[in-house]
């Protein structure tokens, strides 16, 4: 089927001699070895045979032509994966095997779990002293509502200036971070004004009292007030296991 | 006739485990006691047997000593503090803590693998209530977290140590076991 019109491209190398589309037809059949395929030359040959006869079609195809042996001897080059180890199961047997193991695996986690159920009943009957006063007081002095106060005497001071920044991208993740960050440079805490630099926007104001509150959920900070209405300063916490309350009475 | 020495560090311990309220390590007793550990196990066994007909216990739990009230009188002291009993694991919580527990340390892909359901959303919940933790990073694809559990978690359980869980038979089909059937027994000496 091909038409060899002259000027048509024929490629001419030690294992192959006719027209591109052929060889091409062959190499997806498998019939030519691609390792050993020059294709190299036969592009320069191509350039060469284009600038003697240029058709727009012709070397849209060609081109076309060229790149699929090239995906193909990319393919054949490439080092092949090894066969999986095991097989995957498709006998009906091991299939069922597996499930089974499975199952059983699952059906022992139940049983220790009914376990483990039984010892926490006990547990959840044994009451423990309370500590006196929590040694590291997470909000001490400090009603939700005087954070919410700092916070939009904050927000009115962002408000009034003008301009507003364009949001950046600013993500609690990352004002979480620049606050423990901030903490760990200054150890005795920062007043909570320091916490929102005079230049930022209100989003980041926001976004930043947001990380504050994730950060006591968290227990990683204390906020502190010495007298009402006086000035909240933050702390950072050491984080320390225990105490967590789920065993307290 | 007791061991003067024993009688005195058995006092001292007495008063450190009520201030403390969660689990003393015995070198934490030798120091607070200021008595060689044998001295200050012999004290702990001493006050376990003086415990044994009272209203507090003391317990072997995560690598120290505890004193608390004993369940039988739970509700008297729930009568006192008014307050509603703790709330319990959901069952799908405690499956998932079980698999953590025993093949700690554990990926999420793993545990899901396993209750063949996501789980991503149990863990945080265990991770919040820190009967679970990060341990570190499976050197595989994507670094998944393993977790591990924590000391909450051997107080939650009342449990000594890891070794001290109920045992599992790997693959074993249906067995029960003793822990299940009634209380832990907290006689041990070593912690």
């Amino acid at each position: 089927m091909t038409n060899t019109r002259p000027g048509t491209f024929v490629v001419h190398t030690a294992t192959f001699e006719g027209p591109l589309d052929q060889l091409l037809r062959l190499a997806q059949q498998g019939q030519v070895d691609l390792q050993t395929l020059p294709l190299a030359d036969i592009a320069a040959d191509y350039l060469a045979h284009a600038r003697r006869d240029f058709d727009v079609d012709d070397v849209t195809e060609t081109i076309w032509m060229l790149a699929a042996l090239i995906e193909l001897k990319a393919r054949a080059l490439l080092p092949q994966p090894p066969p999986p180890e095991e097989p995957p199961v498709d006998d009906a047997s091991d299939l069922e095997e597996l499930l089974e193991e499975r199952l059983a695996a699952y059906r022992a986690f139940k049983d220790v779990a009914t376990a483990l159920r039984a010892l926490e009943a006990y547990q959840q009957r044994v009451f423990l002293r309370p500590p006196d006063e929590p040694d590291e007081p997470l909000l001490s002095g400090v009603a939700l509502t005087d954070l919410f106060r700092a916070f939009q005497e904050v927000l009115a001071r962002g408000r009034e200036r003008g301009a507003e920044i364009p949001p950046e991208g600013i993500t609690v993740a990352d004002r979480m971070a620049a606050v423990l960050a901030l903490l760990a440079a200054h150890p005795d805490g920062v007043p909570f004004d320091a916490l929102f630099p005079p230049e930022a926007s209100r989003l980041e104001i926001v976004v930043t009292f947001l990380a504050l509150l994730e950060l006591i959920r968290l227990l990683r900070v204390r906020v502190m007030q010495e007298a009402r209405f006086g000035t909240i300063r933050i702390h950072a916490r050491i984080p320390q296991e225990g105490r967590s309350g789920a065993e307290a009475g | 006739m007791t061991d003067p020495r024993i009688r005195e560090a058995a006092n001292a311990i007495e008063c450190v485990l009520l201030v403390s309220g969660e689990p003393v390590r015995l070198d934490q007793l030798v120091e607070a006691a200021q008595a060689p550990p044998e001295v200050v196990i012999a004290a702990t066994e001493l006050l376990q047997q003086e415990y044994a007909d009272r209203g507090l216990e003391i317990q072997a739990v995560a690598g120290g000593y505890q004193l608390g009230t004993r369940p039988a009188y739970a509700e008297a002291v729930r009568r006192y503090l008014g307050a509603a009993g703790r709330e319990p694991l959901s069952q799908a919580a405690l499956e998932t803590l079980a698999i953590v527990a025993y093949r700690q340390p554990i990926t999420r892909p793993e545990i899901e693998a396993l209750r063949g359901v996501r789980s991503e959303y149990i863990l945080e919940r265990l991770e919040e209530r820190r009967l679970i933790k990060a341990v570190g990073r499976k050197q595989t694809v994507g670094r998944p977290i393993l977790y591990g559990t924590t000391d909450a978690f051997l107080r939650y359980f009342g449990l000594r140590d890891l070794s001290d869980l109920p045992p599992i038979e790997a693959f074993g089909r249906g067995a029960p076991n003793a822990a299940a059937a009634g209380a832990p027994v907290n006689t041990s000496s070593e912690p």
